[in-house]
């Protein structure tokens, strides 16, 4: 089969297809270098919320499982499983930490964290890609997510959600290299910031100079900055050569489902009027006059 | 008058004209595509899924350049990019340069005939593809990204493009009529 070669007649004539291909690979770079500017970057959030609404919110319609009631049947075990699920993570806490919490506020007459409320969704679908580590999960604002929500599963703190569509939410994961958490050691009660590895471990910055992690003591968030709430699991650390790494909890027990809570509203103060009262002139100012 | 023996009669395939060739790629990629978006893990083991658009690209582009399947990339990429929290365009480039490249290639070379260059072509424009999506993401993100989740999806796409390509044959030049070579 006799192919136009080196020396064939069509690679004289220059194709307007080529140039076709210049206009299309310049205006790919056009776009990207222009979303280097956040505000036309942010142009761009309606369309991926809604691709990832079309991606991970919506089910399939099946018409004969809708005839047949089958999806009916199917959609109340769905939500019978996960809210079996989240009972099931909270009596198992609950029963373990009750009693003592109970306790502890009496003796410090504190008063208690409100409950978490949450949505519990689906991971519809996750990407290890070169970019940012991202997963998506199939319930957004109709289903009560807020955003900046933090998601967890069995195993402890996901992400937070970082793009928040109609029926789909996008999490930032906490392995993650762009991810920031601030963290503390559960025994050492040592401050630093967690942020993802490339080889899925976590890294810790901004760590204090003299005190030191105990070595397998688990890492929980430690509220600062008010992202996340304070307590959520997030790994173990590890002394790894001169630094200290952290095994992901999230990691060794991913049901593919996640409990996405609200971000702690942290309430400004009051601002009170204060009323100056009118000074009366009294009777020294009065002599002095 | 001669008669027809098994050996002579043509496949399905090779009847099939460059358009419902072009489609059929164009649903395989889609397929793939959305597969490769729900989770992956077999027994614990998480899997490096392929990236399917490049080989449209590669395989559309040895055939030369033509608008449908350009436009084909674009969309694909732009699904790409939002998949994978890209920013806008950068999967389009990565598609589009490697379909480029390949039909540059094909133009200079016997890609059919010269075996030597049939394998090195897809191997070097796969690893050119994964080289420069590597730069665009270390680039983009302000850090380099971890190069063994791409080293394992170039390994994929590249074996799986080995046992997959004929999908991806338009089978005659852009304008080029059946029957009618060279």
């Amino acid at each position: 089969m006799a192919r136009l070669g080196r020396s064939g007649t069509k690679s004289q004539k220059r194709s307007p297809k080529r140039l076709i291909l210049g206009v299309f690979i310049f205006a790919a770079i056009a776009l990207v270098l222009a979303q280097s500017a956040p505000q036309i970057r942010t142009l761009f959030n309606p369309v991926r919320t809604t691709v990832g609404d079309r991606l991970g919110g919506n089910e399939g319609f099946n018409a004969w499982a809708w005839m047949t009631g089958q999806a009916k049947r199917e959609r109340r075990i769905k939500e019978l499983e996960a809210e079996v699920r989240n009972l099931s993570r909270y009596k198992a806490a609950a029963i373990s930490m009750a009693e003592r919490l109970e306790a502890y506020e009496e003796i410090l007459n504190l008063m208690g964290e409100p409950p978490a409320r949450g949505v519990t969704a689906r991971v519809t679908a996750e990407n290890d890609g070169p970019f940012a580590q991202t997963i998506l999960a199939n319930a957004g604002r109709a289903q009560g997510v807020e955003p900046g929500a933090v998601a967890l599963n069995e195993g402890g703190l996901v992400g937070r959600v970082i793009q928040l569509g109609e029926y789909s939410s996008r999490i930032l994961l906490i392995t993650d290299f762009n991810s920031r958490v601030p963290v503390m050691g559960e025994v050492s009660g040592i401050r630093a910031i967690l942020y993802g590895g490339r080889d899925g471990l976590g890294s810790l910055t901004d760590l204090p100079e003299r005190d030191q992690f105990v070595e397998g003591e688990r890492i929980l968030t430690s509220a600062e900055g008010g992202a996340f709430p304070r307590g959520l699991i997030v790994g173990e650390v590890r002394k790894a050569g001169d630094d200290w790494r952290v095994n992901f909890s999230m990691a060794e027990r991913d049901g593919g489902y996640v409990q996405m809570i609200p971000p702690p509203e942290i309430r400004k103060p009051m601002e009170l009027e204060v009323e100056e009262p009118e000074i009366a002139a009294s009777p020294a100012q009065g002599a002095r006059q | 008058m001669p008669r027809s023996t098994p050996r002579n009669k043509k496949s399905l395939w090779s009847q099939t004209g460059p358009t419902p060739r072009l489609l059929f790629g164009a649903f395989a990629i889609a397929a793939i595509g959305v597969l490769g978006l729900t989770p992956r893990e077999f027994f614990g083991f998480s899997v490096a899924w392929p990236y399917a658009a490049l080989w449209g690209a590669v395989g559309w582009g040895r055939v030369g350049l033509s608008v449908r399947p350009m436009i084909l990339l674009i969309l694909f990429g732009l699904i790409q990019d939002v998949t994978f929290h890209a920013p806008l365009g950068c999967f389009v480039i990565l598609n589009l340069l490697a379909y480029g490249a390949s039909a540059a290639i094909a133009d200079m070379f016997d890609v059919m005939n010269e075996p030597l260059v049939a394998i090195l072509s897809p191997v070097l424009l796969f690893s050119g593809a994964f080289l420069l999506l590597w730069l665009m993401a270390s680039t983009l993100e302000d850090h380099p990204v971890r190069v063994l989740p791409l080293f394992a999806s170039l390994l994929t796409t590249g074996l799986a493009y080995a046992v997959l390509q004929k999908i991806f044959d338009l089978g005659r030049r852009p304008g080029e009529l059946a029957g009618q070579v060279g």
